[in-house]
């Protein structure tokens, strides 16, 4: 047994917990937490919405289990956006967490409190959700190591949802050495997840890629302190032996507006369940009728970017604009897969800066549209939208703020990502922030 | 986007918006759907998969079977004589 921090004094501080553990020591191989929409047997589990408060799940989520099966000790439920809906974490009904190089600065989202947690404690690893960045934006944010594997690597049982056919479970942590051990840990085939039964087996031995492609698409609209780390970055590749060239992706400026008609149509469909009668709040009142039940419930506990997701999500399906929107995107995913098919005929892996620019301000944040929120996502949207494994490692800093390198390799090659950053950590300079000044 | 899909797709949703979610909501979504209008720009392929990689249908054998015994998955929601309450039907 090993004694564990202050998690309270560090939690006051960051915000970076919905819940956490009382416990003084761990009682377990390793510590870890779970991004709040992986249900949990001994904490609540409320995917950062109000509509979820007080719901107590009888069973983990597969990814939960298995961590535990490999000797992990829950600490705690990692704060996020109410159900994965936002960028930078804002969007949660229990608190912003903040980011640990300057607490007036968000964290990345959704699993921004997954992110800060594998920042700011000694030795944790975190679970955290991806769906359109979500795991890859705040490790970038963070400064922090974070990897989405293929979309059907790790079972999504337990979780709950935004987008069925994007959401993949994966690890953060400030180890490569812990992305390596542990998503293996917690991959593999799961009969109560389908989509987990089609991965052709075991990730591989990790092994480093010997080239990178990078779109010429990905390096426009960078901020400067952003262009000059990856630039950096790209020597320090090359001086790793791996061969770096540039190509054209034109097809990568769809996968925006495609990723979000296809995630907020599922999206408005998966939140079809929350009616107050089965999860969470149920204080409605039942003398209404069943609409005005549903409907009364709905309106007071989901969030403003809920509804927005909902409300876009159920227009893009409507009668008469589905062909559109719906069918036409998922039409264009499957272009985005066949360009990334042909890239990696000729390479290992693509290369781009994980976000456009280092973490902003909370009052930044506050001043942007929903749409610049959706446009900062247009690196990594890409990968998620196509399922591809994808991976973030710390490459530098800008002002004092992480900038993140990401690398995306063909579906199922893990092993190429987590090979790479095994090297990648050998030779950086990683700084630790000022966690409890 | 204008006001009345804005409405009809609330209706749908079981959303009733306030007067001020309602002008903020057609605002956002309209802009939203001015960007999105680029996608009539590529025709896209053939496939309309479902998912980004192949899946396969796994099917358990046909019996009944539960984890979790059914008290406790009862034990949070409001319930009279082992029955879920819900709303009135009418």
């Amino acid at each position: 047994m090993t004694s564990l921090p202050d998690l309270k004094a560090v939690n006051d501080r960051y915000r970076m917990f919905v819940s956490f553990t009382d416990a003084e020591e761990c009682d377990g191989e390793f510590v870890f937490s779970a991004k709040d929409n992986l249900t949990t047997r001994d904490f609540p589990s409320t995917a950062g919405s109000r509509i979820l408060e007080g719901y107590r799940p009888p069973f983990d989520a597969t990814p939960v289990a298995r961590m535990r099966e490999a000797g992990g000790f829950l600490a705690g439920k990692t704060n996020m956006d109410e159900f994965g809906f936002g960028t930078f974490s804002a969007n949660s009904a229990f608190g912003i967490p903040l980011n640990p190089y300057d607490r007036e600065r968000s964290c990345g989202g959704s699993s921004g409190g997954a992110a800060c947690a594998a920042a700011v404690l000694e030795d944790h690893v975190a679970l955290g959700v991806s769906t359109g960045g979500s795991i890859v934006c705040p490790a970038s944010f963070c400064g922090v190591y974070g990897i989405a594997p293929t979309y059907g690597r790790v079972s999504r049982y337990g979780l709950i949802d935004y987008a069925n056919s994007l959401d993949k479970v994966g690890i953060l942590s400030a180890k490569a050495g812990d992305l390596a051990k542990y998503l293996p840990a917690i991959s593999g085939k799961d009969p109560k997840d389908p989509t987990s039964c089609a991965q052709p087996g075991e990730i591989g031995t990790p092994k480093k890629v010997g080239s990178v492609a990078v779109p010429s698409e990905a390096v426009q609209g960078l901020s400067k302190g952003v262009m000059e780390s990856f630039e950096r970055a790209l020597e320090s590749l090359r001086s790793m032996g791996i061969d770096v060239e540039t190509v054209d992706m034109p097809v990568l400026r769809y996968a925006m507006p495609a990723y979000y008609v296809l995630a907020t149509s599922e999206a408005s469909t998966n939140l079809a369940r929350f009616c107050g009668m089965r999860y969470g709040q149920q204080d409605g009142d039942l003398t209404l009728g069943f609409d005005d039940y549903f409907t009364s419930f709905r309106s007071k506990y989901f969030g403003d970017e809920a509804k927005r997701r909902i409300l876009l999500g159920t227009f893009t399906r409507m009668v008469g604009y589905a062909d559109r929107y719906y069918s036409k995107a998922l039409r264009v995913r499957a272009s985005v897969i066949s360009e990334y098919k042909k890239v990696y005929s000729r390479f290992d892996a693509v290369a781009t800066p994980t976000m456009p620019f280092v973490s902003p301000r909370f009052d930044e944040i506050a001043g942007m549209s929903a749409l610049d929120v959706y446009k900062a996502d247009f690196l990594t949207i890409p990968p998620n939208l196509t399922g591809m494994p994808h991976l973030s490692v710390p490459c530098g800093y800008s002002d004092g703020m992480p900038v993140g390198l990401m690398l995306t390799a063909d579906h199922w090659r893990e092993d190429l990502l987590l090979g790479t950053a095994l090297e990648w950590e050998k030779g950086f300079d990683m700084r630790k922030p000022e966690v409890m000044a | 986007m204008d006001r009345e899909i804005v409405e009809r797709a609330a209706r749908i949703a079981h959303l009733d918006l306030t007067a001020d979610e309602l002008d903020r909501y057609e605002k956002d979504l309209t802009e939203i759907l001015d960007h999105f209008q680029m996608l009539d720009e590529i025709p896209g392929e053939d496939t309309e998969g479902f998912t980004p990689v192949p899946v396969e249908d796994v099917l358990r054998d046909d019996v009944p079977s539960s984890e979790i015994p059914p008290e406790e998955l009862l034990r949070d929601m409001r319930t009279y004589d082992g029955y879920v309450r819900g709303p009135k039907l009418s």
